[in-house]
């Protein structure tokens, strides 16, 4: 039970903390509690080396005198994510059809999902190829003694993935994620530490997510590479094909397009890019919800 | 006297929210390596000789919001006795933003203390 100033562990003091912040950001709350356990313990860890002797609960109640009261942290923490800046600008909207739909192209939201999701197939080719290989290493490792310390050493690197992955996804997604790890407990043995890993959910999601995103992030990148690349061949389709006499591919046969037909073509390229664009900003903002979900213990 | 020692730490906030940041930044340029949270609290009550100002728990929620800035950067690194840790070291931008914000502040502290000193000169 939880009272007032009545706190003897910092597990206390993390639950106490997580109530004063419900309602926050998941990501907000997630580097507050990595922030105190992290202080915390290392507050007790430094006082545990200087005197041998020592009352543990006179101890921590001067830590926390020092750290803060769960309220004030929470308040710092608070009025700090009301004073940092949106992660993007907020937008001005234009009021016209043709300048929502042309306004798409001085939107950072739209280029960080459009960056995003072109490199997907890199980033998603890492996390999966990673996932899939050293998951297999770990399950054909488990035969052996020393499998259960691969498999920890595995599901470790997939959380670092998480958090990697967490970063990108507000750099260019422009979703708050959290800046530090999930916490694993210290002080307690290997085996826990271990046990941890594969008990808590946080880990089989981040795995799930990683391996999701080879599949994902191939499919990304392919929408972004053919839809650009075929905006980009109607647009120059005029030059390409009365000034350099390069006719039209389709289906392995060459044909020239109607000249008349040429600048309605080449506007149909000028269209799809802020079209491409709001596809790009749509997916990102749907991806950012998922990775969170995902990413982000609740 | 509850309005005025609430008076009192709404002052003391506000003159923190501003502060603490230069603090931070003067710190760390000074600092040999990068420092995590726990030792740069120490630091900062050995330099200050006496508690600091604001509580230390309040120290982290700063430097994430300086490392988004692009002031601070960070890197986590694996601990032997526990969890990993998050170091921090001021980047080239924060060694120029510390040069001005030195300097605004010696200004502003020269005016304030000028004016509570009555000193019109």
């Amino acid at each position: 039970m939880l009272r007032g100033g009545n706190m003897e562990h910092i597990q206390d003091y993390l639950d106490r903390l997580r109530m004063e912040l419900k309602g926050c950001d998941p990501a907000l709350l997630q580097d507050a509690l990595f922030d105190a356990e992290d202080h915390l313990r290392t507050a007790l860890e430094s006082v545990r080396e200087d005197n041998t002797d020592f009352d543990e609960a006179e101890a921590f109640r001067k830590i926390v005198e020092r750290y803060g009261s769960p309220m004030e942290t929470a308040q710092a923490y608070r009025d700090i994510e009301a004073r940092l800046s949106p992660i993007w600008p907020s937008e001005s909207r234009p009021r016209s059809p043709a300048g929502r739909f042309f306004g798409i192209l001085g939107d950072p939201r739209a280029w960080g999902a459009f960056l995003y999701m072109f490199f997907a197939f890199l980033t998603g080719g890492v996390y999966g190829l990673w996932s899939l290989i050293g998951g297999a290493g770990s399950l054909l490792c488990s035969i052996f003694i020393f499998g259960i310390p691969v498999a920890g050493l595995f599901m470790f690197s997939i959380r670092g993935l998480a958090l990697l992955e967490g970063r990108l996804v507000q750099a260019l997604l422009g979703v708050r994620m959290p800046l530090r790890p999930v916490f694993i407990q210290s002080g307690i043995g290997w085996g826990m530490k271990i046990k941890l890993l594969f008990t808590e959910s946080q880990s089989w999601k981040a795995l799930i997510y990683t391996l999701l995103q080879l599949p994902l992030g191939f499919a990304y990148s392919l929408f972004i590479a053919l839809a650009l690349a075929l905006s980009l061949s109607f647009i120059a389709a005029p030059l390409l094909e009365l000034v350099f006499g390069l006719p039209l591919e389709l289906f392995g046969t060459d044909a020239f397009t109607p000249v008349w037909l040429l600048p309605v073509v080449c506007l149909a390229g000028i269209f799809m890019l802020p079209l491409i664009l709001h596809a790009a900003r749509w997916i990102g903002k749907v991806h950012g919800r998922y990775a969170k979900a995902m990413l982000v213990r609740k | 006297m509850g309005y005025e020692i609430d008076a009192n730490k709404k002052f003391q906030k506000e003159l923190n929210s501003g502060t603490s940041a230069l603090v931070l930044l003067s710190l760390l340029a000074r600092a040999e390596k990068p420092m995590y949270g726990y030792q740069i609290a120490k630091q900062l009550e050995a330099d200050s000789g006496r508690l600091p100002m604001m509580k230390q728990g309040a120290l982290y929620p700063v430097l994430r919001s300086m490392e988004n800035s692009g002031l601070l950067a960070s890197r986590v690194d694996p601990s032997v006795s526990g969890p990993p840790r998050r170091y921090y070291h001021i980047t080239a931008g924060g060694r120029e933003t510390l040069e001005s914000w030195t300097k605004i502040w010696n200004r502003t502290k020269s005016f304030v203390d000028a004016v509570l000193g009555g000193d019109h000169d």
